[in-house]
């Protein structure tokens, strides 16, 4: 009796940090810092890019009211303007470049994102995800019940088992007394050190360990929530969202091919022929584009034999289109001193984007980081998907044209595809191949059957996917 | 004996210890697994366990807490409209390899072939091919070959850049007096035209063309009897009865892939009206086109001659046949009278190389009536044209110090040609030698330049293989390293220019609008001619005939045959099946190719004749076994080679095959085997493929690994013989026999079991009857179930689609074209000679040969044995994991990922047609260490480097070590096409489904389809009531089904 009431507590304490989670505004705070400052500030806050990293910025602001910061924030222009010492620190530090203005942004969005600074800085946030080659990687589950209600909730129990357990304990030395029998009473160290106990928290160490083991191998090589840095900031929300591009446009694969494919160079030339500055980023991520292809934007011909040209004849031709944008763009007469950093640094753009280990030259394809990954023994046909089961893209992809930033949306698992399967109908309506399942046309017919999904036509067999 | 006895070999009848050892362990005796690789640990205890458990633990905390690497898509930078990744494209060409020749569609992905398939335009081959074939698109990822231009420097070759090689090239032919273009046959018009160009320019140039299996004497005999100095067109299909003198011209012999389409017409039967083809061979050895014939007269090679002038003597008068055997006379007398009676519908071929035979032949062809039908001119084959007597007169040229020059267009003489050694020393003496060759080789070796040509899939080019027929080469990818098409380098050396990136190309067209448009009468435009042509890879062209009428000095002929040398023993040199006189040793899958007949792989062996005792033994000659090594003496050359007990031999013959013991043929050919190539004899200079000066010793030791499949996965089973006792089935020999060896009772060596059922034509209406009582009493036998199947099978499989497959036993001719194109296609890999020796081979598609009739001279059927995919399969139940389980269209699936390597299925698989990853062949395993040692100094196995990885085909799983595998039906072209058929929106068709064994098939013995689709070709076949199904009475209820083996003949005892 003693010994329940202790497992109970130790069974809360001991599963106590499994249900530890995140504060509610971190995630807010993700998405803010994503859509709107992901751009220039490195995501694992701690390395520079075009601006500073952002860990630490409230201790860096300390020497300064709050609301100093969040107008930064909204405006930093306007401050620097106002002469606040640290803002034209930080201006002057930056090579005088502006940061953008956010005016729209609360009080509380501000407090979010700076929370979600500090998470990511502290390491705290995001939880670990298994593959993920970057600190951004990873959307976890945030639970909306606050964390300290449940330590509460078990510091309570906890308590009451302690309580009961001594009464209990009391009651028997009563009971004991009256039948004159002789009752030691046992202190707490006995209790907690004794056999039951032992053999108890062992026990429950190996079923947990096995539980934590069995789950994480299951996860092993899964990557939901994956969503690397790409060598071009290619914006699904722009062309899918924004402008509305088909999705089938770019990947035309899908209703052929195993493959969706992803877009070849020539396919992104179709409309950048004549969209050459780009909406958020201008030229720093299309020049990457002509750079692979060997596009000379400035006088619109595809260079001659690109593939023989060294990097500096290369740098030449694409330094000249970025400067001369700088220069339309700032309205100057000619290049400035921020402006030849400007263009210096959307070249070493261009190179560390377009290069790496295997590929030395800039010429050539451009090398994106493959997010949707199978097993090499699954077979995966995109057709089968989008022309015979006519699925949207989004069935899996998620509502890949609101991500700034393609990431994987379903867990790509194996009980992921099999549910799917047990519960798709399949598309017999209008497809002359399935007359061959006359059964079930009949049971349909007669209403036997309400639907035939992908399971009941083999869908869920060994050798539909794997050989 | 009993009439219906099979049996596999020697071991088999004389029911050998060790080998009903192995029948009982499924993975093979005590002394294979002593064999084994170091990485077997073979004492593994509680400690080990406890260290692997403690390894495989850390190791997966370790993985747990790895990031997954990184993996890059990388698109196109400008994606090419004719490739969706994905989706294959086929190209049409040809697979032109000297006079080999095959009409091709190549299958490519991403840009990268990945498999040939037969091309089913052309109205020679009706889409067959040949294992060559098949394996042609290995060669291309052949890590052996040249990369770069190479020039002979001090210390030895460097390489060299294009340029200066051909300028070197160029002021050595502007100097040279004499130059001299040594090649085997060319069956391009293109490049003999462009050679002619080339003599042009340096009018002091000849062609020298040999073939590395002489057929001079055919031509020469042509010439002389005809005025046509070709190979005539030869119609089989046509022919009643054949008649063929060791001519293998169902596995080497001219065209065997169009011969053995035409042939096998006239084998089809029809159980209703009962009619097929005779075919007798002729023959010392067992030959692949022997092992078919209905009847084998056995003479020994020397004897040819006079058994040829036999025939003749009987048909077209005169005297002929002084020495031959009196069974060789008593046959050819019957055979005579059957040709006569079949008159122009007859058929006599020859492999003989020598001029009076050839001459014979044509005059009994003449005498019956044949010319116009079974043979013609206006479509004579020109896929032999060489002679050797040219390279006799260029050696004797060459030492008489008249040639400077000699370019080597894509020949090996000095491995190949007769008299090899001869050429070598010649060469020495030669100022300037080039070669143009693809990689490296013995000649190459002799030269001071090479010109690294490209593979046959990279290149341009055209063929002729017959009058008529033309043909178009197109590359298939971009070249793969530094080299060049040979044609090319011959219009840089010779100064003719073509504008273009591809100059040859230009060249090629031309010659067609200008040259080849002209010989056809389909087209009005040369334009659409060559797209068409281009489209198709086949178009009809270049027809004509110079042949005159028959006159030929008969008499003289007679006199000059070849004469009987009355010696003991005389040994027989034959081209095999898979690798021809060495042209194609450094293709594995060629090299793990058994041979058809002795089922031997990696290496040549003696194939020395079995002897009955008249007791109860079957004798190797010598007393030799199977396996033993033996030295036999050619000619005053001693080797040793490894001897393999052969049924069907001439008396006092022995068998060894050509192409093997190359000195430089890269990994996979180089010391395979013994050369024999300097053991031939000569008659009036031309090579004869024997030698009567040979003697054989005793057993000498005993090949290390004895890679003959003949007895591995032996379909073994445990049977009750009469005394009541548990035998081996295999042990009930052979059942009555008349040599009283055996119990009775049983059907033959493999028991009255339903595995082969042979019959003759006169007997077949009464076999069938037989048969169909037998599987009455299999039905009553499986009708005691629990689960009645046809309830079960109507609920299962009654809708959607019941894959089955098809196999006619009388088509196949066992050629092994399905066990490469199912190697090819299913990414099986090659284990190399060791692993084959212990039984590890894993092709997924054998072909079982077992012989019946007469033990002494038996006849022979081939049985293609895969995966059955059983409906009520024994596999199934016993694996732990579920890991092998049905599908709900009757596919026996394998998950390999899901295989935890017990191999209870493979013990439990009555056909034995499981094959277990023993070692890591494919280096698919995640740990390195896992990797074999295949050969001493590899680092990695066969086809498990970069380049020939490229090979494999990316919808099928690369299986790692440890699991099981099997065919699967080629449930990824099913797939395949069940998809095309929901795109489309309509039901699926027997063209959607085809396996690669059924593709590559080229007599169409083997039909996959759908069981329930009543109008398929599949339904009409297992119509038939000559069907049945292989161990029909173990109620697995498979979903392949045979016929049963009709040969014409009198009976099968004779």
């Amino acid at each position: 009796m003693l010994n329940l009431s202790k497992i109970t507590l130790i069974l809360a304490l001991g599963l106590l940090p499994f249900f530890l989670s995140a504060e509610p505004t971190l995630d807010a705070g993700k998405n803010l810092f994503k859509n709107n400052c992901a751009q220039c500030h490195a995501k694992n806050m701690k390395s520079a890019a075009t601006g500073p990293a952002l860990g630490g910025v409230q201790e860096r602001w300390g020497d300064y009211p709050e609301s100093d910061l969040y107008s930064w924030i909204r405006n930093s222009q306007a401050l620097v303007a106002k002469g606040h010492p640290r803002a034209v620190e930080i201006y002057n530090e930056y090579n005088k470049s502006v940061m953008q203005a956010f005016p729209n942004l609360t009080d509380d969005d501000i407090a979010s994102l700076l929370l979600y600074i500090d998470g990511v800085y502290a390491g705290v946030y995001p939880p670990k995800v298994p593959g993920a080659v970057d600190d951004t990687a990873g959307v976890a589950a945030a639970s909306s019940t606050p964390t300290w209600l449940y330590y509460a909730l078990f510091g309570f129990l906890g308590f009451l088992a302690l309580i009961l357990a001594r009464i209990i304990s009391n009651l028997n030395v009563i009971a004991a007394a009256k039948e004159g029998a002789d009752y030691e009473q046992k202190t707490l160290l006995q209790t907690l050190t004794s056999k039951g106990v032992i053999s108890f928290l062992l026990f429950a160490a190996v079923i947990l360990g096995g539980y934590t083991t069995v789950n994480n191998a299951i996860n092993l090589g899964r990557q939901q929530g994956y969503a690397p840095q790409q060598p071009i900031k290619f914006s699904h929300e722009t062309h899918a969202g924004l402008h509305k591009i088909d999705c089938q446009y770019c990947h035309d694969g899908a209703r052929r091919s195993k493959h969706a494919v992803i877009p070849a160079a020539n396919t992104c030339m179709n409309c950048h022929r004549a969209i050459k500055v780009g909406s958020s980023y201008g030229t720093a991520e299309l020049t990457k584009i002509y750079a692979s292809i060997g596009y000379n934007p400035s006088d619109n011909t595809y260079i001659k034999d690109y593939e023989k040209m060294d990097q500096a004849q290369l740098k030449e031709i694409y330094t000249k289109w970025i400067a001369d944008n700088y220069i339309a763009r700032n309205q100057l007469e000619e290049i400035n001193k921020e402006g030849e950093k400007e263009v210096e640094a959307q070249w070493d753009g261009i190179v560390s984007s377009l290069t790496n280990e295997q590929k030395t030259t800039v010429q050539g394809p451009i090398e994106w980081i493959r997010i949707h990954n199978l097993p090499d023994h699954v077979y995966f046909n995109h057709s089968q998907h989008v022309a015979v089961g006519k699925l949207e893209c989004q069935n899996c992809h998620g509502t890949v044209e609101e991500m700034e930033v393609m990431t994987q949306h379903s867990p790509l698992s194996m009980g992921w595809c099999i549910n799917c399967h047990r519960e798709t109908e399949v598309k017999f309506d209008g497809n002359e191949y399935y007359k061959s399942y006359e059964k079930y046309h009949n049971e349909l017919a007669s209403g036997d059957k309400e639907k035939v999904t992908v399971e009941d036509i083999g869908g869920l067999e060994c050798q539909k996917c794997h050989y | 004996m009993n009439k219906d006895s099979i049996w596999i070999g020697e071991k088999d009848l004389n029911r050998d210890e060790d080998f009903l050892a192995t029948v009982d362990q499924e993975f093979g005796t005590a002394e294979l697994l002593q064999n084994a690789d170091s990485v077997v640990e073979k004492d593994t205890n509680r400690r080990d366990f406890l260290k692997f458990l403690g390894f495989g633990l850390g190791a997966a905390t370790v993985a747990a807490g790895c990031d997954i690497p990184v993996k890059r898509a990388i698109p196109y930078v400008v994606k090419p409209d004719s490739i969706v990744p994905g989706v294959a494209t086929y190209y049409a060409s040809s697979y032109v390899a000297g006079g080999d020749y095959c009409p091709i569609l190549v299958k490519c992905r991403e840009g990268r072939p990945i498999k040939i398939e037969g091309n089913d335009l052309s109205p020679m081959t009706n889409g067959g091919t040949s294992a060559r074939a098949q394996a042609a698109v290995l060669s291309l990822y052949d890590i052996n070959r040249y990369r770069e231009p190479q020039i002979l420097g001090e210390s030895g070759f460097a390489t060299a850049s294009w340029g200066d090689l051909d300028q070197t090239v160029k002021s050595k032919l502007a100097a040279s007096k004499n130059i001299r273009i040594v090649t085997n046959t060319i069956l391009s018009p293109t490049s003999k035209k462009l050679l002619n160009d080339f003599q042009a320019k340096y009018p002091n140039t000849k062609v020298v063309t040999y073939d590395p299996v002489s057929a001079a004497a055919l031509l020469e005999a042509n010439d002389q009897s005809f005025g046509d100095r070709v190979v005539p067109g030869y119609h089989f299909d046509k022919a009643s009865v054949i008649v063929s003198f060791n001519a293998d011209f169902l596995g080497t012999w001219v065209s065997p892939v169009e011969f053995a389409a035409d042939y096998i017409k006239g084998r089809k039967i029809n159980p209703k009206n009962p009619k097929m083809s005779r075919h007798v061979q002729i023959e010392s050895h067992m030959s692949m086109t022997g092992s078919n014939a209905d009847q084998r007269v056995l003479v020994k090679p020397s004897e040819q001659g006079a058994a040829i002038a036999f025939l003749h003597s009987k048909i077209a008068g005169g005297a002929g046949g002084t020495g031959l055997n009196d069974k060789a006379k008593a046959a050819l007398t019957q055979i005579a009278a059957e040709l006569k009676s079949a008159g122009s519908r007859g058929l006599v071929v020859s492999g003989s190389n020598n001029v009076s035979e050839q001459i014979l032949v044509n005059s009994i062809n003449n005498a019956i009536g044949a010319y116009g039908t079974t043979l013609t001119f206006s479509d004579a084959s020109l896929q032999r044209q060489g002679d050797e007597r040219q390279v006799d007169a260029l050696i004797s040229e060459i030492e008489g110090g008249r040639v400077d020059t000699v370019i080597v267009w894509g020949a090996n003489p000095a491995y190949d040609y007769c008299k090899a050694e001869a050429f070598a020393n010649a060469m020495a003496k030669v100022n300037t030698k080039i070669a143009l060759a693809y990689q490296p080789n013995e000649t190459t070796a002799l030269c001071n330049v090479v010109a690294p040509t490209h593979h046959g899939l990279e290149s341009w080019g055209d063929a002729q293989p017959k009058r008529g027929e033309l043909s178009l080469i197109q590359p298939t990818i971009s070249p793969l390293f530094n080299t060049r098409q040979a044609e090319e380098s011959l219009m840089a050396w010779a100064g003719i220019n073509v504008s273009g990136d591809q100059p040859y190309l230009g060249y090629l067209k031309n010659n067609w609008k200008n040259g080849l448009f002209n010989g056809q009468s389909g087209f009005a435009f040369s334009g659409s001619f060559w797209d068409n042509a281009l489209r198709d890879g086949v178009a009809k062209g270049g027809a004509g005939s110079r042949a005159g009428s028959f006159s030929a000095n008969v008499s003289g002929a007679l006199s000059s045959i070849s004469r009987p040398s009355g010696n003991e023993l005389e040994v027989v040199f034959f081209e095999p099946v898979s690798i021809g006189n060495g042209q194609f040793s450094s293709n594995p899958w060629l090299q793990e190719m058994p041979d058809p007949v002795a089922r031997t792989s990696w290496g040549n062996y003696l194939a020395i004749p079995v002897n009955y005792d008249g007791g109860k033994k079957f004798l190797g000659m010598n007393n030799l076994k199977d396996g033993d090594l033996a030295q036999i003496t050619i000619g005053g050359k001693s080797m040793t080679v490894p001897v393999v007990q052969q049924f069907g031999m001439a008396p006092g013959t022995v068998g060894l095959a050509l192409g093997y013991g190359r000195s430089a043929a890269g990994k996979c050919g180089t010391g395979v085997g013994v050369n024999v190539n300097n053991c031939l004899t000569y008659q009036a200079g031309l090579s004869q493929y024997y030698n009567t000066d040979v003697a054989v010793s005793t057993k000498v030791g005993k090949e290390d690994h004895f890679s003959c499949v003949q007895y591995h996965h032996t379909i073994g089973v445990k049977a009750t013989n009469n005394d009541g006792e548990r035998i081996n089935a295999d042990e009930a020999t052979l059942g009555q026999t008349a040599y009283g060896v055996g119990l009775t009772g049983y059907q033959g060596s493999l028991t009255e079991r339903s595995i082969i059922y042979p019959t003759t034509v006169k007997d077949l209406p009464e076999s069938i009857a037989r048969l169909h009582g037998k599987q009455a009493e299999f039905d009553h036998l499986n009708e005691a179930t629990l689960y009645p199947y046809d309830e079960y099978t109507e609920n299962k499989y009654k809708q959607g689609h019941h894959w089955g497959m098809h196999v006619d036993l009388n088509s196949c001719i066992g050629c092994n074209a399905c066990t490469v194109a199912c190697m090819a296609e299913n990414n099986v890999p090659v284990v190399g000679k060791k692993e084959v020796s212990r039984h590890h081979e894993m092709t997924w598609l054998r072909i079982d040969r077992y012989y019946f009739g007469d033990a002494e001279n038996p006849n022979t059927v081939y049985q293609p044995m895969m995966c059955q995919h059983c409906d009520n399969a024994p596999c199934e139940n016993v694996c732990p994991v579920n890991a092998t389980n049905h599908s709900s269209e009757g596919l026996n699936q394998m998950a390999y990922n899901r295989c935890v390597g017990t191999r209870y299925c493979a013990n439990n698989c009555p056909y034995k047609v499981r094959r277990f990853n023993w070692l890591d062949y494919t280096t698919a395993d995640i740990f390195p260490a896992n990797q074999p040692a295949m050969a001493p100094g590899e680092a990695v196995p066969f086809g498990a480097d970069n380049l020939t990885r490229m090979v494999l085909n990316p919808d099928v799983t690369v299986r790692a070590r440890g699991v099981i595998e099997k065919c699967s039906f080629c449930v990824q072209r099913l797939q395949e096409g069940k998809l095309t058929a929901k795109r489309e929106g309509r039901r699926l068709q027997d063209s959607d489904v085809r396996s690669a064994c059924q593709t590559a098939c080229p007599t169409g013995a083997i039909t996959f389809g759908d069981r329930n689709n009543k109008n398929g070709e599949l339904s009409k076949k297992l119509a038939s009531p000559m069907n049945y199904i292989v161990l029909d009475e173990i109620n697995v209820r498979s979903s392949v089904t045979y016929t049963m083996k009709v040969v014409n003949k009198e009976s099968l005892d004779s």
